[in-house]
């Protein structure tokens, strides 16, 4: 440390001391107010077979700084701009677009990615590379399918989430209400034997109260390439098939009863449990599900033992046909194996697989499915029997 | 001895501790992946075997020539020009490594962070700092790897945290699908990290009390072991069959965070690790090609050439390969050759020379 303080050392030091100031990136400097932050990404296919690219632009205008009414932002703003572009390539269309925009296009922040219908038919998996590729983009962001043209989710303004309809859409596939798939799961999903897959179909709603989104149903691609879509009802056969149950609720009318009874689903979990025996390829599902009753219509004593039971295996018969519904539609109508079956025999059985793994797709719809699910009824909710009923005509049985 | 610092033996295991887990984190889940695939998380564990044998020759060989390091007993053991020879041979190895994890650090913070800052830049920067580090000494750097090592530890532990709701242990299954093969060959390109821990060789002297040395030096391949373990397990658990296609799997991973809606965009962290860890490497790496080419040539004193041979370095960086497609691939190819030969053969070589030597003549070697 002495030599430091020599005069002819001090001044090296100072000059030292000063050299950090002039390093600091300067060739990668970018200032907030320059960048186009990206919430969103939408994917069209032009019918001369270029990409079209739209990208949702957060308008910093509308957010509203400080002193500002959270939210709510200045009158006549839009919250977001959306911008297009077309090319050969992603980005291209991204170049394409920055022409077009006076600030440097930033997908750091970005949170969807929306493939519209006709990208979707042509194949997915050359397209999502880019997402992976290039270094800004997150492999969180969630990926959509839209019946329509993916530009048209990203212009609508939903009453929520300051009008952006790329967090709307984010915080509905964080519900778990349709499928959550990230781009990761489905670099995975794609990568996969099969390279079967499938995405939560997003689609605009429009009323006299205001523009929304919402998640109603998925979308199967077999090979990367969109197949066919299915409806709500049958979606939740898919998420009780693959593990992503959770906030769910489960209606059933009792068959001795009159009125139905909703229960809230706590706890699920399923086990794909595969087995070969004398050649057959038998699948096993075995499903756990702990549930809450949170309403009851009937007369039913919700606190007695017996109703209960009689009660977890009609739960048990519904959830069974609600699977049952998927798989006639998705492994025997698109013979599309999106439920990680394959996966599930190469875990177990490696060398077997292997054998069979390049007719897996003959094999698929003829293996047989059992599913043996367990429904448990922990808790009445905060009643015993049932609600404005007289003691004496509560049904006992 | 040139350097006439001392260091502790705790010092010095932290030493090699950052040195070598720095880059083996971030690179080597691609690199192991490749071959060893859902078995990767076994690499780390059959190359560390190379770690315990390479502390072990180089302990063997620091107690016969205690004050001396490989560049000065190879002479003594098989003569003037083939000692000089294979102290060429080593000087090369070390610059030329040193190069690439040089050349890999500047990648990946062009590629990722700073896409258009030239890399003379940011190599230069790094290597100015690590420089400046060697010239303070072995005592300085070891204090700043003591100064590291929580810090960096802590950072990790944070990461693993984090990546937990995110990690789905059935990407392992099936266990051995090809056999054990696979994880051996992956075993054995993890391996070149751990035979760097035959710079032993170059701080055993400097050590105040020499009995700990095997001791902390065991300690320390544990340590890089259960760390390169977690940063495979980790990047398996996330990403599964296609960890190997990304080029900085934990980088990917942790990009992935996301608690909670509000704790995401936590990348700076790697970089913060990465830095850190490349400075220690660098500076490790970079003070033994000094220290060796001093006594090559005999040199009262190494600071002389400190600035000349990190100038040296930024130019073999920038040489040594086009572009990071060639690092990763004479990584993944014919390095672990490269490293068995330089850190295991010659030693063990050498090891057995002053063995049939002390058989025939054993006066003569105890006098030395």
């Amino acid at each position: 440390m002495k030599r430091l303080f020599k005069p002819e050392k001090r001044l090296l030091t100072i000059v030292l001391c000063c050299i950090p100031i002039f390093l600091s990136g300067c060739w990668d400097r970018t200032e907030v107010n320059d960048l186009a932050i990206i919430a969103g990404v939408g994917l069209d296919r032009t019918d001369n077979g270029k990409i079209e690219l739209s990208v949702q632009i957060t308008n910093p205008k509308a957010i509203g700084g400080p002193g500002m009414s959270s939210g709510s932002g200045q009158s006549g703003q839009q919250p977001v701009i959306v911008k297009t572009g077309t090319g050969k390539t992603i980005y291209d269309a991204r170049s394409k677009l920055q022409e077009k925009t006076s600030r440097q296009l930033f997908e750091g922040h970005n949170r969807v990615i929306i493939i519209g219908k006709s990208l979707a038919e042509t194949g997915i998996r050359k397209h999502i590379d880019f997402f992976a590729r290039f270094p800004i983009p997150r492999l969180r962001a969630n990926v959509f399918f839209t019946d329509g043209k993916a530009t048209d989710i990203l212009k609508v303004i939903p009453s929520f989430e300051n009008g952006e309809s790329a967090e709307a859409a984010r915080e509905l596939a964080e519900l778990k209400i349709g499928m959550n798939v990230t781009t990761k799961d489905l670099l995975q999903q794609l990568a996969s034997s099969s390279g079967d897959t499938a995405l939560p179909k997003i689609t605009a709603s429009k009323s006299k109260l205001g523009e929304g989104l919402k998640v109603n149903g998925t979308a199967i691609f077999k090979n990367n390439k969109l197949t066919g879509q299915i409806d709500d009802k049958v979606t939740r056969g898919l998420l009780w098939l693959t593990d992503a149950i959770e906030t769910a609720s489960v209606t059933i009318q009792p068959k001795d009863a009159e009125g139905y009874i909703s229960f809230k689903i706590l706890r699920s979990s399923t086990e794909l449990i595969p087995t070969i025996k004398n050649g057959k390829w038998k699948m096993i599902v075995r499903i756990t599900t702990e549930d809450d009753v949170t309403e009851n219509e009937t007369k039913l004593d919700m606190m007695d033992p017996k109703i209960v039971e009689k009660l977890e295996k009609q739960m048990e018969k519904s959830i069974d046909k609600r699977i049952q519904l998927v798989l006639d539609e998705v492994q025997t109508g698109m013979e599309a194996d999106v439920f990680g079956f394959g996966e599930a025999f190469e875990r177990t059985y490696p060398q077997k697989w292997k054998q069979q793994e390049d007719q897996w797709d003959k094999k698929f719809p003829e293996i047989e499915v059992v599913i043996k699910s367990d429904v448990k009824i922990r808790r009445p909710g905060r009643s015993g029997g049932p609600q404005g009923v007289p003691q004496e005509k509560e049904k006992k049985k | 001895m040139v350097d006439k610092g001392k260091i502790s033996a705790m010092q010095l295991a932290f030493l090699l501790y950052l040195a070598i887990t720095s880059t083996a984190v971030l690179i080597a889940p691609a690199i192991t992946g490749g071959i060893a695939e859902q078995d990767m998380w076994l690499a780390p564990i059959w190359g560390s075997i190379a770690g315990f044998l390479t502390v072990f020759i180089a302990y063997r060989l620091n107690t016969i020539y205690p004050k001396q390091t490989i560049i000065q007993y190879s002479e003594k053991i098989i003569g003037r020009i083939p000692g000089k020879l294979i102290g060429l041979l080593f000087l090369f190895y070390y610059l030329h490594l040193n190069a690439l994890s040089l050349r890999e650090y500047g990648d990946f913070v062009v590629g990722n962070f700073l896409p258009e800052t030239p890399m003379f830049v940011v190599l230069g920067t790094m290597v100015f700092v690590c420089a400046a580090a060697v010239r303070g000494g072995i005592e300085v750097m070891a204090r700043t790897a003591t100064i590291f090592i929580p810090l960096i530890f802590f950072l990790f532990l944070f990461i693993a945290i984090m990546l937990i709701p995110d990690l789905e242990p059935k990407h392992m299954l099936p266990i051995m699908e090809n056999g054990i093969g696979p994880s051996l060959t992956g075993g054995f390109l993890a391996s070149s990290w751990f035979m760097q821990f035959f710079l032993l060789s170059f701080f055993l002297p400097t050590l105040g009390k020499k009995q700990k040395g095997l001791k902390w030096g065991m300690l320390s391949v544990i340590a890089t072991m259960l760390t390169f373990f977690l940063a495979n397990l980790i990047s398996l658990f996330i990403f599964g069959d296609i960890t190997s296609t990304f080029n900085f799997p934990v980088m990917s991973a942790v990009r992935y965070i996301s608690m909670a809606d509000f704790l995401q965009h936590v990348e700076a962290i790697v970089m913060a690790i990465w830095v850190t860890g490349t400075f220690v490497k660098i500076a490790v790496f970079h003070y033994v090609l000094v220290i060796g080419t001093a006594q090559w040539f005999k040199l009262s004193d190494y600071r002389q050439l400190v600035f000349p041979l990190g100038f040296l370095l930024i130019i073999m960086a920038i040489w040594s390969a086009p572009n990071l497609q060639k690092v990763a691939h004479v990584l993944g190819t014919t390095w672990p050759f490269y490293d068995v030969l330089v850190h295991v053969l010659i030693p063990t070589l050498l090891l057995v020379a002053v063995w049939l030597r002390g058989k025939a003549n054993g006066k003569n070697a105890r006098k030395k």
